[in-house]
């Protein structure tokens, strides 16, 4: 697995909200708490393009796979 | 003549949302994403025209002795031959590459992501340097494409970017015209409206960018038909996406007529076809109090007269002979 460039991981930010975003290492995907949104992040890669990501469900903290 | 659209503009005072309803849009993105796909493999045949205005950012930042240490680079390909000068004497660290697909395999040695740059992933004042090398004049939002651009600036952070413009494929817009009109008595854009220079002057101050600049260079290739052309263009991912594009043609007659068109007015002495691309160079800065600023007016404490050794003539009097 490549680890994602820390760079990368100190500016990005949600491309809606502009807000921070959390880096799940686990699930390999940068989280838009704000936004509902979890970027995935492929071979070191984030994809940081809405309809791409994953939406996900705050309110109990689980994800769900987003229709497009 | 070519007109952007500007009627979907953001304002200044507003957030730089970008258009999220597609048929109001003017290029459908996905069709973009798709076509760099498909072009990405043999993309190095093709990139002459990405190299050219690589080659031109480059060395417009040679020029420039700041210090860059978050630097973004929007586009393909990577010049590196010209860039690694920069990142070895220190001025540009970390060089970032994004583009809307998965970058290819010389960039590896960048921290990359894949994004759009009507949604920009930085936040306001972070960036150093941003580098568009020929993607801005595929933007739906160009004005908030540019704004989004300003505000991820830090105070006399640089913006450096390449894009087509207005005089870009005249002739084939021509020709094309000209064959839809004699074939279905009505013309419909094949080739996309590109911002002219004057445009972007304008769009440039409108988003805010201090000291603005842009400037433009004009490249004409020339091919043996206009179906060599068009393999370039789709080799370069430059082929048309416009939303409301036509589709419904009988092709075969309407690029023979094309191309006849094309081959009759637009030839060299050797019968080769010309194509010209125009490369607009637009260069900005974040605003910041250290840069130079215009006195208000009124403010001056000399008179021009006695600068120039000469009589001052006031509003009022009349020019002697």
């Amino acid at each position: 697995m490549v680890d994602i460039h820390p760079k990368l991981l100190e500016l990005l930010v949600c491309p809606l909200t502009k807000t921070t975003l959390r880096y799940d290492r686990e699930s390999q995907e940068l989280v838009s708490e704000a936004a509902g949104l979890a970027y995935p992040i492929q071979d070191g890669i984030p994809v940081m393009i809405p309809s791409e990501a994953r939406s996900i469900d705050i309110t109990n903290g689980e994800g769900r796979q987003n229709g497009r | 003549m070519t007109i952007y659209p500007l009627t979907k503009t953001s304002n200044l005072h507003q957030s730089a949302k970008p258009l999220e309803n597609k048929s109001q849009s003017v290029f459908n993105r996905d069709h973009l994403q798709q076509k760099k796909h498909r072009a990405s493999s043999e993309f190095d045949n093709f990139n002459f025209l990405h190299t050219f205005a690589a080659t031109c950012l480059s060395e417009k930042l040679a020029d420039i002795t700041h210090l860059f240490p978050n630097s973004l680079y929007i586009g393909s390909p990577l010049p590196s031959e010209h860039l690694t000068p920069l990142m070895q004497n220190g001025r540009i660290d970390n060089l970032m590459v994004m583009d809307l697909i998965k970058p290819f395999k010389t960039l590896h040695s960048h921290p990359s992501l894949i994004a759009d740059e009507e949604q920009l992933p930085f936040a306001n004042q972070t960036l150093d340097l941003l580098l568009c090398n020929l993607n801005l004049h595929q933007t739906n939002d160009l004005p908030g494409t540019l704004i989004q651009a300003r505000r991820a600036l830090k105070p006399d952070g640089l913006f450096l970017g390449a894009m087509l413009g207005g005089e870009t494929l005249w002739q084939l817009r021509a020709s094309f015209n000209h064959a839809e009109q004699e074939l279905y008595a009505g013309i419909s854009p094949h080739v996309h409206p590109f911002a002219d220079k004057q445009q972007m002057g304008a769009l440039m101050q409108r988003a805010g960018f201090a000291l603005p600049v842009v400037d433009s260079e004009f490249v004409t290739v020339t091919y043996d038909n206009i179906f060599k052309l068009m393999r370039d263009l789709r080799g370069m991912a430059e082929t048309n996406i416009i939303t409301t594009k036509k589709t419904t043609f009988s092709i075969a007659d309407f690029f023979q007529k094309t191309g006849q068109y094309y081959s009759d007015h637009f030839c060299d002495k050797d019968g080769k076809i010309e194509a010209t691309f125009e490369v607009i160079f637009l260069t900005g800065w974040g605003p910041s109090s250290s840069q130079q600023k215009p006195q208000r007016p009124g403010s001056a404490k000399t008179k021009l007269a006695d600068a120039l050794n000469t009589k001052e003539i006031g509003t009022g009097e009349k020019t002697p002979l």
